[in-house]
């Protein structure tokens, strides 16, 4: 790689936070502190048995070495990487012996998050990603800023991005929703309650009832089933602690520059996600949710999937139904139960026997949407310009009884578009229909999906929706968008 | 198009070309390479088994070699069907790539959605000169390609499609 150019002339870059090794490091010394802290109780239990101490030095050396060179590179890190916001894209210099200059173009930037793991949020740090269309490898990420500058990024990156020129202030935001506390514990529970749980753990809660009484390989029996219990709940626990403490305090909010997101009780996570950038988008409804009225919103963005952090696809962790569906009408500038859908034809029971009365399909001036799902419901809808590529395909069973499936391709992500077991004929019209719509669409709508603006969203401004209980349906305000497309696409 | 005569089955229902439009077929190669491939790789070990099993008796042994050769037979019959479902058209403004023969499947790829067209030739693939277009949208599952081009056809589709992106280029 040849050495990157310098910066514009007279212009010297921004740099990182000085503090940036010690938080980096500060992560590393966390789990090992957590590691050794297990280790060291593991060894004091088994100090009895004759190997007794001295086995946490090696743990504590080790340790000290790894911390070090994470801080190490921390450091060089910071030496090395410097950060331009010039006209029209963002430019960041780094590497100390392999220089390398990123360049995200600000017109293509899908999505700009802040985000504040637990060891930088103790020295009053955060990190800035900048995500673009495609790999993870076109990403941007500056760990870490002062939380002060990377909000102040934030805003100018957003704010040259729609072409409002540098020095705007942050836009003004509006929210939408705080999830209540208790809502969002009862529906991670709702959401792990499986089958499958419930017969492992009480199977083994009925195998050490049934073999306590026991001697012998009755006991080893219980031992087992108590080791596997344990493990188990050990796992589940996890994972609850972690969902819930992910999505803890989420909060939607609207501006002029996007949807903002903001969740996390240790490690805080503030995601904008521009009108528009969202590809496609599902209500979920676990089964265990219905009898409340619960559904999840999540999207797909596109360069998103690629990273770790598996719940910045979630538009809205849970939030009653009526509410779920309001906010992707908005979305969508559409209303998600007026787009007219039809059903499977009755032969197709002969491939999918009950379930097929669940399936529905259909499309309206915007979106393509579809339906599925006995026990647990999903609603799934992509504009006609993000559709990617339409495929129709058809296995020997289908083709049997002159079914097949259409599938609407989106960017990776949580929502996948299908219309299944559809009669051939009327597949293949689907088809066609949906490749001239979303190629009339993508040729009509230069400017992205109508960004929602606070005029139009008085009517939410009455408080948290999910508060009163009630979940209110409001209207969206599909009259006041913009129109994106030409006179002769009709709404609803 | 025109198509030699008799040397397709002229495909109907729902995975028919578009109206005016035809599937242009790919190389009589692509059904040589497979059958090769299936040949080399399922008559020695039907040799060492066989013979294994002739030295128990000839009925093991017959029993083992039927089976082979209808089981070879069917491979030979699917790879051609495979190869005959294969097609691709171009139209004004997207790409439709049709192929199957038991699972069918039939996308359609706007040019103006198409990241990358990737050209490539495994080793036995160019013994056998023979190349795939890959084509890239932003979407994982789109799943284009097109197996068993001769290198020309591949190079001048390549040009085309890269071409015909540029001009309908769309934002995500």
């Amino acid at each position: 790689m040849e050495p990157a150019p310098a910066g514009p002339v007279g212009e010297p870059g921004r740099r990182l936070h000085p503090l940036t090794p010690v938080a980096l490091g500060g992560r590393v010394l966390g789990i090992l502190v957590v590691f050794i802290a297990f280790s060291g109780l593991d060894s004091s239990t088994g100090s009895s048995s004759g190997t007794s101490g001295g086995g946490v030095l090696p743990y504590v050396i080790f340790a000290a070495i790894f911390a070090m060179l994470i801080m190490a590179r921390g450091f060089v890190a910071w030496l090395t990487t410097e950060y331009w916001v010039e006209s029209g894209e963002l430019r960041v210099d780094s590497g100390l012996l392999q220089r390398r200059s990123k360049r995200v173009r600000l017109d293509r930037l899908q999505s700009v998050d802040v985000l504040k793991p637990l060891s930088a949020r103790v020295f009053g740090l955060a990190e800035l990603r900048v995500t673009t269309a495609g790999t993870e490898k076109a990403s941007v990420r500056l760990r870490f800023v002062n939380l002060g500058v990377a909000q102040g990024l934030r805003a100018e990156l957003l704010g040259r991005s729609a072409g409002l020129g540098s020095g705007v202030a942050e836009a003004p935001e509006h929210p939408l929703v705080v999830v209540p506390h208790g809502t969002l514990i009862g529906s991670v529970l709702l959401q792990i309650l499986s089958w499958r749980l419930v017969m492992i753990v009480g199977g083994s809660v009925l195998l050490i009832v049934e073999s306590s009484a026991g001697t012998g390989r009755h006991q080893a029996a219980a031992g087992a089933a108590v080791a596997v219990l344990f493990s188990v709940l050990l796992i589940l626990g996890h994972t609850i602690w972690r969902r819930v403490s992910t999505l803890w305090n989420f909060t939607v909010a609207e501006s002029p520059d996007g949807l903002r997101i903001r969740h996390g009780l240790l490690s805080t996570s503030h995601q904008t996600v521009p009108a528009g950038r969202v590809q496609a988008i599902r209500i979920h409804q676990p089964a265990l949710w219905r009898p409340f009225g619960w559904a999840a919103v999540e999207i797909n963005v596109a360069g998103y999937a690629g990273n770790r952090e598996s719940q910045n696809t979630m538009l809205l962790p849970v939030a009653p139904r009526s509410f779920a569906e309001w906010l992707v009408s908005r979305l969508l500038g559409t209303v998600v139960g007026s787009v007219p859908v039809m059903k499977p034809p009755t032969r197709a029971r002969l491939r999918a026997p009950v379930w097929w009365r669940y399936e529905s399909a259909g499309s309206d001036g915007r979106v393509f949407l579809t339906s599925h799902g006995v026990l647990s419901r999903t609603v799934e809808a992509v504009p006609h310009e993000r559709t990617q590529s339409v495929r129709l395909t058809a296995g020997p069973w289908q083709r049997g009884l002159g079914l097949a499936t259409v599938h609407l391709d989106s960017t990776r992500g949580p929502v996948k578009i299908r219309a299944r077991f559809r009669d051939a004929t009327e597949a293949r019209a689907i088809l066609d229909a949906q490749a001239e719509r979303s190629r009339h669409a993508r040729r009509h709508s230069a400017a992205p999906l109508a960004a929602p603006t606070p005029a139009n969203a008085t009517t939410a401004n009455t408080g948290n929706p999910l508060g009163n209980g009630s979940g209110p349906v409001m209207p969206p305000p599909i009259g006041s968008l913009p129109s994106r497309f030409g006179p002769d696409s009709v709404g609803p | 198009m025109v198509l030699p005569p008799g040397r397709f089955r002229t495909v109907e229902g729902p995975f028919a070309p578009p109206i005016d439009h035809q599937w242009v077929p790919v190389s009589r190669r692509l059904a040589h390479m497979r059958r090769t491939v299936l040949l080399t790789l399922v008559v020695p070990v039907v040799g060492v088994v066989a013979g294994l099993l002739f030295t128990l008796g000839w009925l093991p042994g017959a029993t083992a070699l039927a089976v082979a050769v209808l089981a070879v037979g069917w491979g030979w019959g699917v790879i051609g069907r495979n190869w005959r479902s294969w097609g691709y058209t171009e139209r004004a403004d997207d790409l439709l790539v049709v192929h199957g023969a038991m699972f069918k499947k039939l996308v359609v790829v706007p040019y103006g959605r198409m990241q990358l067209v990737d050209v490539e030739a495994g080793p036995i693939e160019r013994l056998f000169g023979l190349v795939t277009v890959k084509l890239h949208t932003a979407a994982a599952t789109t799943d284009a390609r097109i197996c068993g081009l001769a290198p020309d056809e591949a190079k001048v589709l390549r040009d085309r499609l890269t071409a015909l992106g540029e001009a309908h280029a769309a934002g995500l």
